[in-house]
C-alpha cells in the first residue's frame, strides 16, 4: 500500500488543522449557487411545509365561520378560550369579550400558525447547516470556491423565502375568508416574524452542538419554552401579564389583531431574529467546519450486562421515543383533564356541531368519553411509532447486525414487541392517572371519583390500541413494506372517525373498521366486556401471526 | 490444497432479487483455520454470499453448510460460533461504542474484559462517544472490535476496513495475523487487493454472482503475468517474439514487456548475455488477476489472446 503521507484519522473535528478560508474579503462567495442547490434539494419539501402552513391558516379561517355560523354559537365558543385554562392553551384572549369570526381566528388559532412556521424555520435551517456538516456534505461545499459565510447566508435567505411565502398564503386565507385588511396582514406579519426570529435562533443554535439533532432540540426547546412561558403569563389575565412578555410567541400574541392592531410588539421579534442571525455568524466564525462549540456529551464506556439481553437491546433502542410520547401525552391528558370543570359551566352553552361531537347527555362526562378516546389513539400512535421504528432497524441494517448474534428471531422480535406492548400499556395508564388528576383537580365537586373513572376509561380503551399492535405486527412479520403505512392509516382513521364520525353520515361498515367505536363509550356508558375480548384476541393474534412471518422470511429484504 | 474437512462449503448457490440474480451457481469452499480472500467488485454478490452464510437470506437453490449445519435452520447455534462484521457498519446512534461492544460480547457470551480493552486501545478508539458522533471509521472500529474481542472459531469480515486508515489497516492486518495463529478461520470479503493479498491463505474472486477463480496466491499467480522492465547494453527487441512474452515496448530508454509466470526463467536466462544494467520485475498484483476477470483486455495488448485461462474460470 503505498501510505507516503501522514494518515491521520478523519472524524469531523480533526478538520481544526485545516485553514480556515482566510480570503475573508469574500466570504460570501458561492452564496447563490448554495441557495440555488438547497432550493433544489429541497423543492418537495419546502413545497410541502409552505403549502402546509397556508393551508392551515386558509382552513382556520374558514373553519370557524362553519363552526360557529351565528352571534350565540361564537359567544360561547369565546366562552373556552376567555377563561383561564382557554387563556393557558391559546393565548391572552384580546376581545373575546365582543367576539368576531376574525377576533376568533386571531385568538385562538393564530397561534398555531405561528408555530408550525417556527417548525418550518427550525428543520429548514438546521438540514442545511449542521445536518449537512454531520453528513460531511458541508465540507465537500467548503472545499470548492465558497465563502466563509455563504452555507450560512444561503440557508438564511431560502428559509426567509419560504417564512415569507408560507406568510403570504396565510394572508391570502385571511383575506378570502373576508377578515379585515389590517389584522390580516398584521396575522401574516407576525407569522413572518416569529418565522424570521427562529430562523435566526436556529442559526445561533446550529453552531452550539455537534450534531443536527442538538441543533434540532435546542430550537424546539426554545419554542417549547416560549410556548410554556405564554402559558403562565396569559392564564391569569384577559390580556396576559408581564410574564407573556418575557416569550417571543408572546410578543406575537400581543399584537391583538382586529382588536387593537398593534404592530411594534413585532420590533422585538425582528430585532431577536436580526441579532441572533448575526450571533450565529459570529460564532461560526469562532469553531471548525464539523465541530461544535459545546463538547459532546461522553457517554458510559462499557455496557451494562443488561444490555446484553435481547430485551435491553430493544429497551435501548425503543425507550427514548416512548419517553418522548409519553411525556407529550401525559402533558397534553392533564391539561384536557383539567378543561373538566369549563364544560361543565359551558355544557348549556355549546353550539349543536361541537354538542354532537361530545357523546350522551351529560356534556362533561361526554368531554371525558371523548378525550379519553382521542388520548388513546395518540398512545396508539405512541404504538405505531414504536413499531415503525422497529422496522426501521430492519430498513437500516442493524437487526441484521444484531441477528448475527447469537440470538433468535423470535426473541429479538419478541423483545421489542414485548417492550413496544408494555410501553403502551403504560402510556395508557399514565395518560388515564393524568387526564384523572387534571380533572379531579379542577372540579368543584365529586373530582375523586372521577380520577377513577377516567382512569379506567384509559386503561379501558388497551385492547383497541393493541388490535392494531396486533394488525402492524402481522404485516410485519408478513407484509414488512405495508406495516408502517397501514399503522399510521388506522389511526388517522380512528382519530377521524372518533372526532368526526358522527357528524359524517358514513355507512356502519365504515365505523365497523375503527376497534375504538366498538369499546363502550365509558364513562357515558357502562363497560361492555364482549369487544374488550376480541379486540384482545385480535391483537394477540396479530402478534402471533407476525412472528410467525418474522422467523419464516428473511431480514433485510427492505 | 483442497482441505480435507472444510469449514464451509457452499454447492450451486442461487439467489436472485426479483429480476436481479445475485448469486448465479456459486461454490465456495474454506479450509478450518485459513484466511480466505472474498474478492471481488461491488456488486458482484459478496455481500449476498455472506448474509446466507449468516442465515439471514435463504438460498433459492443450491446447499450450504457451516460448522456442518444449515446457517438457515441453525442460525442460532452457528452464531455462538462466529462474528461478523457488516460492510457499511450501521448502530445504534444512541449507545455509546463501548455499550456496542459489549451488548455484542454479552450475547456471545464471551466477555473478557482485558481482550476488550487491548482491542480498544489498539484500535485507538473512544468508547465513550454517542456512536452517532462517529465517523464512518469509528463505526467500523466498534464492529471490529466487538468481533474481535470475541472468543469464536470464524470470522465473516464483509469489507472490514472501508473506512479505515492505513495506520488502522496495519493493526487489523496484525490482528488478523494474530488470530489466524490461533486458529479461528477467516472469510475476508474486499476489494481491497493488497489486504488480501497482505493477509490471504487463499482467495475465491467472485464475478456477477460466481467464483471465477479460487485457490492459492501463488496458484494463482502461477497463471498470471509478471511485469519486467529492463535497461540493456544491447537490444533486446527479438524477445517479443518469444513464447510467453506481451507487450513489448519502449519507455524512457528502458524496454518494458509482460511475461506469462511460467516462462519467466526462460526470458531470465535470454537476458543474461545482454548486459543488463537494471531490471525490475514485478509481482502480478491482484489487480491484475481482477483486470483480468473484469477488465478490457484493450490494456493487455496485441498479445491479450495468448494466456489460456484456467482451466477453472469464465466456464
Amino acid at each position: 500500500m503505498s501510505t507516503l503521507t501522514h494518515a491521520p484519522e478523519h472524524p469531523p473535528h480533526d478538520t481544526r488543522s485545516a485553514p480556515r478560508t482566510r480570503s475573508g474579503s469574500r466570504p460570501l462567495t458561492g452564496t447563490l449557487a448554495l441557495a440555488r442547490l438547497s432550493v433544489r434539494v429541497d423543492r418537495i419539501r419546502a413545497l410541502v411545509w409552505v403549502l402546509g402552513a397556508g393551508a392551515m391558516g386558509f382552513y382556520f379561517a374558514h373553519a370557524i365561520q362553519i363552526i360557529a355560523e351565528d352571534d350565540t354559537a361564537l359567544a360561547s365558543l369565546a366562552g373556552l378560550y376567555a377563561d383561564p385554562v382557554g387563556r393557558m392553551m391559546v393565548g391572552p384572549g384580546f376581545g373575546m369579550d365582543d367576539p368576531t369570526h376574525e377576533r376568533f381566528f386571531a385568538a385562538g388559532y393564530a397561534v398555531f400558525i405561528y408555530i408550525l412556521i417556527a417548525l418550518m424555520s427550525i428543520f429548514t435551517v438546521v438540514r442545511h447547516t449542521r445536518a449537512d456538516e454531520q453528513a460531511g456534505r458541508a465540507e465537500l461545499v467548503r472545499a470548492n470556491v465558497v465563502g466563509r459565510h455563504a452555507t450560512l447566508t444561503a440557508t438564511l435567505l431560502v428559509t426567509a423565502g419560504l417564512v415569507v411565502t408560507a406568510s403570504a398564503l396565510v394572508l391570502v386565507g385571511a383575506l378570502t375568508a373576508g377578515y379585515a385588511w389590517e389584522g390580516s396582514l398584521l396575522v401574516a406579519t407576525t407569522a413572518a416574524a416569529v418565522g424570521l426570529f427562529f430562523t435566526g435562533a436556529t442559526a445561533t443554535m446550529a453552531q452550539l452542538g455537534e450534531s443536527s439533532r442538538s441543533a434540532t432540540a435546542l430550537s424546539g426547546g426554545l419554542l417549547g419554552l416560549a410556548y410554556v412561558i405564554r402559558m403562565a403569563g396569559d392564564a391569569p389575565e384577559v390580556g396576559g401579564t408581564a410574564l407573556s412578555w418575557a416569550s417571543p410567541l408572546g410578543w406575537a400574541q400581543q399584537t391583538a389583531p382586529y382588536v387593537d392592531d398593534r404592530w411594534w410588539p413585532l420590533l422585538p421579534l425582528a430585532g431577536g431574529a436580526v441579532v441572533l442571525a448575526g450571533l450565529g455568524y459570529w460564532l461560526s466564525t469562532r469553531r471548525d467546519v464539523g465541530a461544535g462549540l459545546l463538547p459532546a456529551r461522553l457517554g458510559r464506556a462499557e455496557g451494562r450486562p443488561s444490555l446484553g439481553t435481547p430485551l435491553g437491546l430493544a429497551l435501548r433502542s425503543l425507550l427514548g421515543t416512548l419517553r418522548g410520547w409519553t411525556i407529550a401525552l401525559v402533558l397534553t391528558s392533564l391539561m384536557f383533564g383539567s378543561y373538566a370543570q369549563t364544560m361543565l359551566d359551558s355544557a348549556d352553552a355549546l353550539p349543536p356541531e361541537l354538542a354532537g361531537v361530545f357523546v350522551g347527555e351529560d356534556i362533561m362526562l361526554g368531554y371525558l368519553a371523548y378525550i379519553a378516546l382521542f388520548m388513546a389513539v395518540f398512545v396508539t400512535a405512541a404504538g405505531v411509532g414504536s413499531l415503525q421504528q422497529v422496522r426501521g432497524e430492519e430498513t437500516s441494517g442493524r437487526a441484521e447486525y444484531g441477528l448475527s448474534a447469537p440470538l433468535s428471531r423470535t426473541a429479538w422480535l419478541g423483545a421489542h414487541l414485548t417492550v413496544t406492548i408494555a410501553g403502551v400499556l403504560l402510556i395508557l395508564v399514565a395518560v388515564g392517572a393524568a387526564m384523572g388528576a387534571g380533572a379531579a383537580l379542577s372540579l368543584e365537586e365529586g373530582g375523586a371519583s372521577r380520577f377513577g373513572e377516567l382512569l379506567a376509561a384509559g386503561v379501558l380503551k388497551a385492547p383497541a390500541v393493541l388490535s392494531i399492535v396486533g394488525i402492524v405486527t402481522a404485516l410485519l412479520g408478513w407484509l414488512p413494506r405495508l406495516a408502517v403505512p397501514v399503522g399510521w392509516l388506522l389511526v388517522a382513521f380512528s382519530a377521524i372517525i372518533g372526532t368526526f364520525g358522527s357528524l359524517l353520515e358514513l355507512p356502519d361498515v365504515v365505523f365497523d373498521l375503527d376497534p375504538f367505536g366498538h369499546l363502550a363509550d365509558y364513562p357515558v356508558e357502562a363497560i361492555a366486556w364482549e369487544p374488550v375480548i376480541w379486540l384482545t384476541a385480535i391483537g394477540a393474534a396479530g402478534i402471533a401471526i407476525g412472528l410467525l412471518g418474522w422467523r419464516r422470511r428473511e431480514v433485510g429484504r427492505i | 490444497m483442497t482441505p480435507s474437512h472444510p469449514l464451509i462449503t457452499a454447492e450451486g448457490l442461487v439467489k436472485s432479487f426479483g429480476s436481479v440474480r445475485a448469486l448465479d451457481d456459486l461454490d465456495l469452499t474454506i479450509a478450518h483455520g485459513e484466511v480466505h480472500g472474498f474478492l471481488g467488485p461491488n456488486g458482484a454478490g459478496k455481500s449476498t454470499t455472506i448474509r446466507i452464510l449468516l442465515g439471514l437470506l435463504r438460498a433459492d437453490r443450491g446447499t450450504v453448510r457451516m460448522f456442518g449445519r444449515d446457517p438457515w435452520k441453525d442460525a442460532v447455534e452457528l452464531h455462538r460460533r462466529l462474528a461478523y462484521v457488516p460492510g457499511d457498519v450501521e448502530i445504534w446512534p444512541h449507545l455509546t461504542g463501548g455499550e456496542v461492544i459489549d451488548m455484542f460480547l454479552r450475547l456471545r457470551g464471551s466477555y473478557d474484559a482485558r481482550r476488550r480493552n487491548a482491542l480498544i486501545e489498539r484500535f485507538d478508539l473512544d468508547p465513550r462517544k454517542k456512536t452517532r458522533t462517529y465517523s464512518k471509521g469509528n463505526r467500523q472500529k466498534v464492529a471490529l472490535i466487538a468481533a474481535l474481542a470475541a472468543d469464536v472459531d470464524l470470522l465473516l469480515l464483509d469489507e472490514p476496513t472501508a473506512g479505515l486508515d492505513p495506520l488502522m489497516e496495519a493493526v487489523f492486518q496484525d490482528v488478523i495475523r494474530e488470530k489466524r495463529a490461533d486458529g479461528v478461520s477467516v472469510l475476508l470479503s474486499s476489494h481491497i487487493l493488497s489486504q488480501v493479498e497482505a493477509l490471504s491463505d487463499r482467495v475465491s474472486i467472485i464475478r456477477a454472482g460466481r467464483i471465477v477463480e479460487s485457490g492459492s496466491l501463488a496458484e494463482l499467480r502461477h497463471v498470471t503475468r509478471t511485469t519486467i522492465e529492463v535497461e540493456t547494453a544491447q537490444p533486446v527487441d527479438d524477445l517479443g517474439g518469444m513464447e510467453g512474452v506481451h507487450g513489448l515496448r519502449t519507455e524512457a530508454g528502458r524496454t518494458v514487456f509482460d511475461v506469462d509466470g511460467d516462462r519467466v526463467p526462460q526470458i531470465m536466462t535470454a537476458l543474461a548475455p545482454r548486459d543488463v544494467r537494471s531490471l525490475v520485475a514485478h509481482p502480478p498484483t491482484l489487480e491484475q488477476l481482477l483486470m483480468r476477470h473484469y477488465g478490457t483486455s484493450a490494456t493487455d495488448g496485441p498479445g491479450a489472446d495468448a494466456p489460456a485461462p484456467p482451466a477453472d474460470a469464465k466456464h
